[in-house]
């Protein structure tokens, strides 16, 4: 396990050097985003500069959503950004390189790889918690757990969706539209749905495990939430590791070893 | 003798690009599956809009809100949002053609480069155009109602074209950056955020504080998506002759400043190799 945390911290330090390399390029992308989520959020101030709240919801309530939803999938693809083209990576045979080597093929797989961008969305998240004014010990303890579990279910759903790829071949599509359906769906009050809408939020695309439940969290410490996020965070993890190593049984290629530089 | 000189040539130019575009619309048609699945997004945010909409039009208590029902609303996003899904990512494949050096491949073909890439993008647009709007009126018609006069149709039509065009040619800008700044993704993003917010992808701007429409009107963002999705829930003919002749104003002026970009770019750009 040490060995494997210590192999993870020089992957993300060889990643982040890499990164700093072309430093004008990586500083554009993070303004860039930061940028691209402000303007982003600028629909909900006038939202709610017309119609003050929707079921409950208000711009404060927005504004830890939008906190927590860009932290977590700022800091999931800025430290495992690989998992955004998995199934293009088993699709071409890519696996080949990390299966040749002594260390887990999915932890290396994802962390080879950091998305400079992901680091503007975690950088936003943060401000946007500032903004929201519910700053002290407690709520920032939450915000990083909220933030850190809603991580872990994002990237967990994008292995799950990007693992179809194994047995379907090109599942590039289909992951997109999943990855574009998670973010859009978190990005929503819980509120405006329910029933059968809500149900699918919590299984099938569990947007409201990254954005809605995170947030509530945040805004209040329950055992309710704080269970149902840690029991969904467990329970998506174990099933996208057991998936991708189901599928790894499946894998085949045209032996596409190759020096990665 | 002048004219005899221009016309032949000009028709000849039509003809070619023509041609372009219609072997981009043959090879997307060669692809129905993934041109269907790109609608899926369609069947997405219309469903997420009508949940939103539909909740605050109840909230408020009012049938209508700044003379939009709750009908004209969705409708509008349909249309919307049928514009910017339809839309190739042009400025990506400029950007390309800028930084692999490709483009200087194409300077020496028998066309222009800014023309052939408006030729393709109109092909992928407009093929998009139809499943994309097709599936959200399907969605639209089923959460809210029948869809507003066909009569407005043929008019709607001819502004989203104007408005595609303008949107050709910010893309095209945008890639051309490549030119100064080899990174393009933060400039891409965040004109698609203006056009979702300023552009009334997200929001009606009839919804929006008066000054905030007022500064929103005075852009060309405006042009590509509210403009055509505001004529096809009030369809009449004032409104499409203002509309019509502002996104011409606006053609001409997103069109030479790229025409510029492009001739200062080019005349600047060092070939190695051969």
């Amino acid at each position: 396990m040490r060995r494997e945390v210590i192999f993870l911290l020089s992957l993300w330090k060889a990643n982040l050097l890499a990164a700093m390399e072309y430093r004008a390029a990586f500083i554009s992308q993070v303004l860039g985003m930061m940028l691209n989520n402000a303007v982003y959020f600028v629909f909900w101030m006038i939202f709610f500069d017309r119609f003050k709240e929707v079921r409950g919801w208000g711009l404060t309530d927005m504004l830890l959503l939008f906190g927590v939803v860009a932290a977590g999938f700022g800091i999931g693809v800025a430290l495992f950004g690989n998992v955004l083209g998995l199934a293009e990576v088993i699709a071409r045979g890519g696996l080949d390189y990390y299966l040749s080597l002594p260390r887990p093929v999915l932890l290396h797989t994802l962390a080879s790889r950091s998305v400079a961008s992901g680091f503007g969305d975690f950088v936003y998240g943060v401000l946007s918690f500032v903004a929201a004014g519910q700053f002290s010990a407690d709520t920032v303890t939450r915000f990083i757990l909220g933030t850190l579990l809603a991580a872990t279910v994002f990237i967990s759903f994008l292995i799950l969706v990007n693992s179809l790829a194994f047995w379907i071949g090109n599942a590039n599509m289909i992951a997109q539209q999943a990855t574009n359906a998670i973010i859009t769906f978190s990005l929503y009050p819980i509120t405006l749905f329910d029933g059968t809408a809500k149900l699918l939020l919590l299984t099938l695309i569990p947007a409201a495990f990254v954005g809605a439940i995170p947030a509530e969290l945040v805004r209040g410490f329950s055992w309710q939430s704080f269970g149902q996020l840690f029991a969904a965070a467990i329970f998506f993890f174990s099933l996208a590791v057991f998936v991708f190593h189901r599928g790894l049984r499946r894998y085949e290629s045209g032996s596409a070893i190759q020096v990665q530089l | 003798m002048k004219r005899t000189a221009v016309f032949p040539s000009l028709i000849r130019d039509i003809r070619k690009y023509w041609a372009i575009f219609r072997t981009q619309l043959v090879n997307s048609l060669a692809y129905p599956l993934d041109l269907l699945s790109r609608s899926f997004s369609m069947v997405l945010f219309m469903w997420i809009f009508a949940q939103l909409w539909r909740t605050t039009y109840s909230a408020s208590g009012q049938e209508s809100i700044a003379g939009l029902s709750l009908n004209d609303t969705l409708w509008y996003l349909m249309m919307a949002e049928t514009i910017i899904l339809s839309k190739p990512r042009i400025s990506t494949q400029v950007a390309e053609a800028v930084k692999d050096g490709s483009i200087a491949y194409n300077l020496n073909k028998p066309y222009n480069f800014i023309l052939y890439h408006f030729s393709v993008s109109f092909g992928d647009s407009l093929l998009r155009l139809v499943p994309n709007a097709l599936i959200g009126s399907l969605v639209v018609w089923r959460l809210a109602g029948p869809p507003p006069a066909t009569r407005g149709w043929p008019l709607v039509f001819v502004a989203v074209l104007a408005a595609l065009a303008i949107d050709f040619c910010i893309n095209a800008m945008i890639g051309m950056l490549a030119f100064i700044t080899e990174e393009i993704r933060a400039f891409e993003w965040i004109y698609a955020k203006f056009i979702l917010i300023l552009g009334g992808v997200l929001i009606p701007l009839d919804f929006f504080p008066e000054w905030l429409k007022t500064a929103a009107l005075s852009l060309p963002f405006a042009y590509t998506t509210y403009g055509p999705a505001r004529l096809f829930i009030d369809p009449d003919w004032d409104r499409f002759v203002t509309l019509i002749s502002r996104q011409g104003a606006w053609l001409l002026v997103c069109g030479g400043i790229l025409a510029l970009i492009y001739r200062k770019g080019t005349s600047q750009l060092a070939i190695n190799g051969g």
